[in-house]
């Protein structure tokens, strides 16, 4: 059995400024060694301990899928140490990876279902993932209607604006774009994710949402869709806890009896309403 | 084999790390001894539990090696092989090494740095004849003279030792000990007695049956608020207990010799910064929170996810908690919340 604390290593093999004020970079990484990039089968809303060796590690959620082949892709906001190591980074530095850790998006649940995906702010790097694996050629044929909902504060902070503009111009593909307050350009929607969520007024027949973002849009999203008939178990959210360790050793990332790192971070509504409200 | 520890450590300290009770600063210590004549064997416990041997306060995860910048290679812990006598402990510590070797050993991902030592380390615990007023391992499914979590166990008779193996770890090691006398018939009644009289002197006596049943509805019961109305925050409690495991991971970095190491350090839930998110949130941002977290990790969470209670009922954080925040008296509050509910109920 294998140290569960050593990294595999990957070095930076492009970067991505992802928003106007550039505090949001999306790292892509290759592995060094061939076995540890087939070792590495994820799928979207996992997560990984990402590392700069000798700066220190954090969790941060795949934005890349699985689909993506070659590669795996980190978007990271500058917030501490180890974050802002990673916007200072250079193409060919080193990162060391451990993962894929967590439970997920539940892929398999997801067949035959029209899929909601509602987004808001940063938030939105494991929904990409799962966004682009569900638009896969290969596996587009098993979900029925895909609609996303994704809300920023301004346009300046909507991520992945090359990868959203190829989905607009899909047919099998809803693609709700919203910002807060109007803005001299923005053609798309206007107003909070929860109005556009009542506006949008996806049908809960034999569908599953997922929904991520800041404990506010997130309560206020909910909320609607609860409005539209939802049930609990329809509905999916990510959470974040301040972890360590990634695999359930060290304790801190606790809601009751489960641990986020290994438990979650994937839970339905109904799941998170029978565990203690202390997150 | 009182008098002939000596000659246990001349025979086995080359081949493995002794670790055992001496004096350090005037506290009872766990550790690895150079000299025989250091070993204490008139004593209650240690204050630090010996579960540092397995668990030190700071422990290697790797050592790297950089060129100035990256990362060139990754160096391996290589002392996890090493083998360790662990002498003098405990039955309460004992049961601890069982409930931690049992957490990181849970699920699909095993904490093989502490499982590798545990493998190789060799438990020689003695009875525990005087049970303090803290003590009270009776009520968390322990006895002081429970036996089932050593390797070889001994009954301090006063001039000498009874010894029994119990696993075969322990019958390995005892053909090593060829100056053993057999016991007589005497020294096993000693025994019996000794540990009847110590299983009396226990004084506290908690009823923890479903205790997580009570707990877990209460989650937001202001008792918590009363009981932790005194926690100054300190952390001792968590600290000194010999089941707590939560650990901070940092990496030590030394930019002049181009090296580092990535270090677990013990950690605890009593602590603002354990649980803050890099966003300003922190899900127990109080003493409130952080006081049931502990209380409920060990006796509704560890039932819930382990089927056995995570306390192991040493005492050190009554004895040792600077406001005396009683668990004795949390738990028996905690108890009374249930009658109160029952009562209501019928009423």
């Amino acid at each position: 059995m294998p140290n569960p604390y050593i990294p595999i290593l990957t070095s930076v093999k492009n970067i991505v400024s992802e928003n106007e004020v550039n505090d949001i970079k999306t790292l892509e990484l290759v592995f060094k060694k061939e076995e540890d990039y087939k070792g590495f089968n994820y799928i979207p809303g996992q997560f990984a301990e990402i590392s700069l060796i000798g700066k220190g590690e954090c969790p941060i959620g795949i934005a890349s899928s699985p689909t993506e082949e070659g590669s795996i892709k980190f978007t990271i906001k500058k917030m501490g140490t180890v974050t802002t190591g990673f916007h200072n980074c250079d193409l060919g530095d080193i990162v060391g990876v451990r993962g894929p850790l967590g439970n997920g998006w539940p892929i398999e649940e997801m067949k035959g279902k029209n899929i909601v995906i509602i987004g808001g702010g940063f938030a939105f790097s494991t929904l990409r993932s799962l966004v682009i694996y569900l638009l896969d050629k290969r596996y587009r044929k098993n979900y029925k209607d895909i609609t996303v909902i994704y809300g920023n504060r301004d346009s300046g902070e909507v991520l992945y604006r090359d990868i959203l503009e190829e989905w607009e111009k899909r047919d099998d593909i809803k693609v709700v774009l919203t910002i807060d307050r109007e803005e001299e350009g923005w053609t798309r929607e206007v107003g909070f994710v929860a109005a556009i969520v009542k506006k949008v007024a996806p049908s809960p027949n034999n569908a599953m949402a997922v929904v991520c973002g800041p404990p506010i849009m997130i309560r206020t999203a909910v909320a609607e869709l609860v409005n539209l008939g939802w049930k609990d178990e329809q509905i999916l959210n990510s959470l974040e806890m301040r972890m360590k360790c990634g695999i359930g050793k060290c304790g801190r990332c606790n809601i009751g009896n489960k641990f986020v790192c290994i438990d979650g971070p994937v839970f339905s509504l109904a799941e998170l309403k029978k565990l203690p409200n202390e997150y | 084999m009182k008098n002939e520890i000596g000659k246990l450590y001349i025979e086995l300290g080359e081949e493995y790390n002794f670790f055992a009770p001496i004096k350090e600063k005037g506290n009872l210590v766990f550790k690895k001894i150079l000299n025989p004549d250091d070993i204490i064997l008139d004593y209650f416990n240690s204050k630090v539990p010996p579960k540092e041997i397995l668990f030190p306060k700071t422990e290697v995860l790797f050592e790297y090696k950089t060129d100035g910048k990256e990362v060139t290679e990754i160096i391996e812990r290589k002392d996890l092989e090493e083998k360790n006598i662990i002498f003098g402990i405990r039955p309460c510590d004992a049961h601890a090494f069982v409930l931690m070797e049992n957490f990181f050993a849970f699920g699909d991902y095993q904490d093989e740095i502490f499982l590798k030592k545990r493998e190789n380390s060799i438990i020689i615990g003695v009875g525990c004849n005087n049970p303090k007023s803290t003590c009270f391992c009776t009520s968390v499914e322990g006895h002081p003279f429970q036996k089932d979590d050593m390797d070889i166990f001994l009954v301090d008779l006063g001039e000498k030792y009874l010894v029994e193996a119990i696993s075969e770890k322990g019958k390995n090691l005892m053909n090593k000990m060829p100056w053993l006398k057999n016991a007589t018939k005497k020294d096993v009644q000693k025994a019996a007695e000794l540990s009847k009289q110590a299983e009396e002197s226990i004084v506290t006596k908690l009823d923890l049956k479903d205790i997580e049943k009570v707990l877990d509805p209460n989650f937001d019961h202001p008792i918590w608020r009363e009981v932790s109305e005194i926690c100054i925050g300190c952390g001792t409690c968590s600290f000194l207990c010999p089941t707590c495991t939560c650990f901070d991971v940092i990496d030590d970095n030394d930019q002049y010799n181009n090296r580092g190491r990535r270090i677990r350090i013990w950690d605890t839930c009593q602590f603002c910064l354990y649980s803050l998110h890099t966003s300003g949130h922190n899900p127990r941002d109080s003493c409130i929170e952080r006081c049931r977290n502990r209380i409920l990790h060990k006796f509704c969470y560890y039932p819930e996810n382990y089927n056995t209670l995570g306390c192991v009922g040493c005492g050190r954080c009554i004895q040792l908690c600077p406001v005396n925040n009683d668990l004795r008296s949390i738990i028996e509050k905690i108890k009374k919340i249930d009658i109160k509910k029952e009562e209501k109920i019928s009423a």
